[in-house]
């Protein structure tokens, strides 16, 4: 029977050539989307480079504070990154993190250096943000707590940073980096990060406590991202519950102000909460906001195919009448119709998959996916299954919805009409 | 075998209403040979589809193999086309992407038949019309007497107690058209009750009885 249908398929597929392309075009693509899309996004969320224990992290990197008065929320309200106190001397307390690091992020650093613009990153950390990512030292060692706490003045530069700098000389130990006023001194030299690397980013790594303009009224909001490393993902909700009590109490004791501490999130969550107010974003709302977005990407091809069907199904008028003359059930020929369309799909999907390798291949590096205002990640390959389920659940979704009311109007077509014995 | 009673129908388009059959009463018994005749747009179509549960009657009782037809739902009505009716259509109606093999097959394959089984019957259908050797040609490839062929070869394969065959004759020349009728002939004297439309009297005239329709109704 299957054998039947799919010979049927063949030959319906290469007579009508033009629905066969127009068909085949809209899915291909979509897959491709799809796939490279969640290929790039699986890149990301498993960590790639430093990030190689990304799937144990999870990040507070937003908090916002409410004026109140009388216990209600008055007039100002700012939102910004963790404050240097609030991850000093609470947050890093956190009982069930294995390593808890503090550090600015990926910030622009842009200078003129023999007469030409540069602009690279700079990123200010702790000394535990060296045991968080597993940076590759080529020379040299990172700085450590003592020389953190004591404001050296020390930096970890890239080896792209340092063959900018200092072209081809070997060893840059003890020469000097020149950071606005300060002159750090090389303590270590790492293998660049990869683009897909999302939070271990930069150029130029050094102390946090080199920069003394924290306002120190600021108890809570800074430019800090505080990031708890887990034995396992089992403890996250741990991990959150410590670290929202602890702003909870915060919070109860200040009679001035409403603190709120996003997260921590992980890398998937995170990005789906972005950078907006943390009290609007939600993992919840923001996951009910893509997935909408992504069923409305899928559903566009989808009513063409199923236009497209519509308008030939007059086509199969004479195969469906015999069909039924000969006993096919209605459900029989709905059956044969969402088989041959899911073919179709899949065939479509086929070619997505392929089209979407040879384009990360060939295109890949000057093609990028924006993932935050901070940066763009260029198109990767990641041999996730999750990927592979991604655009296989697409085509089925394809196809069962694209096939099955064209499916339903085809088996009640009545096959009187279509067997005109008498007449020709 | 078949037995209509008080048998009317009604084709309703916008603009007007044709009242394809009026009022018919029919017997067939089993193991006859029944020619249907009458003047084009008459109804015999009508009747033929009607005997094979492809349409509804109106009005009036139908009864198949002793089996009153009350409902029409399309399971039932699949399973008995599927298992005692066999068609034959004037312009052959075969699936013109299967080869000859594979429409033979269609009847059995709705049957849910073990596949040994079906090439068994496959093969014995072919036998029967002289079509072994082009079991693998597609219908484009066949003159039109062979495409007759295969289709009562795919009407037979299910070894089916009634054919209905309208006008199997009239787009093939009078000497293939003979031979067509003489394959009918032979499956009639082996038991097959068949009923068919014709305009051809000579061809007529070698059935049991003729029938003959006017304006929808039974006449002579
Ligand atoms: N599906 C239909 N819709 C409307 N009228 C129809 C339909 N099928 C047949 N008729 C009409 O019913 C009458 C009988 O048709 P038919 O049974 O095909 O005649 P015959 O086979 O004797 O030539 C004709 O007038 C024809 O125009
Ligand atoms: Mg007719």
């Amino acid at each position: 029977m299957l054998k039947n249908y799919f010979k049927i398929f063949i030959k319906v597929a290469s007579q009508n050539k033009l629905f066969t392309f127009l068909s085949l075009f809209g899915i291909s693509l979509t897959i491709m989307f799809v796939m490279i899309f969640s290929m790039t996004i699986s890149k990301i969320t498993t960590g790639s480079g430093p990030e190689k224990n990304l799937k144990k992290i999870v990040f507070c990197q937003r908090v916002s504070v409410h004026e109140t008065h009388n216990g209600k929320k008055v007039g100002g309200f700012s939102i910004s990154g963790c404050g240097r106190s609030l991850c000093e001397d609470h947050l890093k307390n956190v009982k069930n993190a294995n390593i808890i690091s503090m550090y600015s992020g990926p910030q622009p650093w842009e200078f003129i250096f023999n007469g030409k613009y540069q602009s690279k990153l700079q990123n200010q950390t702790d000394a535990e943000y060296w045991n968080l990512y597993d940076y590759k030292f080529l020379q040299g060692r990172p700085y450590n707590k003592e020389e953190v706490t004591k404001s050296s003045n020390l930096a970890v530069i890239t080896r792209s940073l340092k063959e900018l700098l200092f072209g081809s000389d070997e060893n840059v130990l003890g020469k000097t980096v020149r950071y606005t006023s300060m002159n750090l001194v090389v303590t270590g030299v790492v293998e660049d990060p990869p683009k897909t690397a999302q939070n271990a980013m930069g150029d130029l790594y050094f102390p946090y406590t080199l920069i003394k303009n924290n306002d120190p009224t600021e108890e809570y909001l800074g430019g800090f991202i505080i990031a708890f490393k887990a034995n396992s993902s089992k403890q996250f909700g741990p991990i959150r519950n410590e670290a929202q009590e602890m702003v909870a109490r915060l919070d109860a004791a200040d009679t001035l102000h409403s603190v709120f501490l996003s997260g921590p999130y992980s890398q998937v969550e995170k990005m789906m909460v972005g950078y907006g107010d943390p009290e609007e974003y939600s993992v919840g709302t923001s996951l009910f906001k893509y997935l909408m977005y992504a069923l409305a990407f899928l559903l566009l091809p989808a009513i063409n195919l199923m236009a497209l069907n519509f308008a030939r199904i007059h086509e199969r008028g004479e195969e469906i009448a015999v069909r039924k003359s000969f006993g096919a059930a209605s459900r029989v020929l709905r059956g044969q119709f969402l088989f041959e369309n899911i073919l179709m799909t899949l065939t479509g999907g086929v070619i997505g998959i392929i089209l979407s390798y040879l384009v990360v291949a060939f295109l890949g590096n000057s093609l990028t996916l924006r993932v935050n205002f901070m940066g763009s990640v260029p198109l990767s390959f990641s041999f996730n299954y999750l990927v592979f389920i991604a655009a296989l659940i697409s085509c089925l979704i394809f196809g069962l919805l694209s096939g099955y009311l064209p499916a339903i109007r085809l088996s009640r077509m009545k096959p009187a009409v279509y067997l005109k014995g008498g007449e020709l | 075998m078949i037995k209509l009673e008080n048998i009317s129908k009604v084709y309703r388009t916008k603009e007007i209403e044709t009242l394809a059959l009026d009022n018919i009463n029919f017997e067939v018994r089993e193991g006859e040979f029944v020619s249907v005749m009458g003047p084009s747009g008459c109804g015999k179509s009508t009747l033929l589809n009607i005997i094979g549960l492809l349409d509804e009657p109106d009005k009036g009782k139908l009864n198949l193999n002793n089996l009153e037809i009350l409902s029409y739902e399309d399971k039932k009505t699949a399973r008995m086309r599927n298992q005692l009716v066999g068609f034959i259509f004037q312009s052959f109606h075969l699936i013109k992407e299967l080869n000859v093999y594979d429409n033979v097959e269609l009847p059995l394959i709705y049957r849910k038949t073990p596949q040994a089984e079906r090439k068994k019957r496959v093969m014995e259908a072919l036998e029967k019309v002289g079509l072994v050797n082009r079991m693998q040609h597609y219908p484009s490839q066949l003159s039109g007497g062979q495409c007759q062929r295969a289709a009562i070869a795919r009407a037979v394969a299910g070894d089916p107690k009634i054919i209905l065959a309208d006008e199997p004759t009239g787009n093939l020349d009078s000497i293939i058209g003979h031979e067509v009728v003489g394959i009918l002939a032979d499956l009639n004297s082996k038991g097959t009750t068949i009923v068919m439309v014709t305009h051809d009297e000579m061809i007529a005239k070698s059935t049991h009885r003729i029938v003959r329709l006017f304006d929808g109704r039974l006449v002579g």
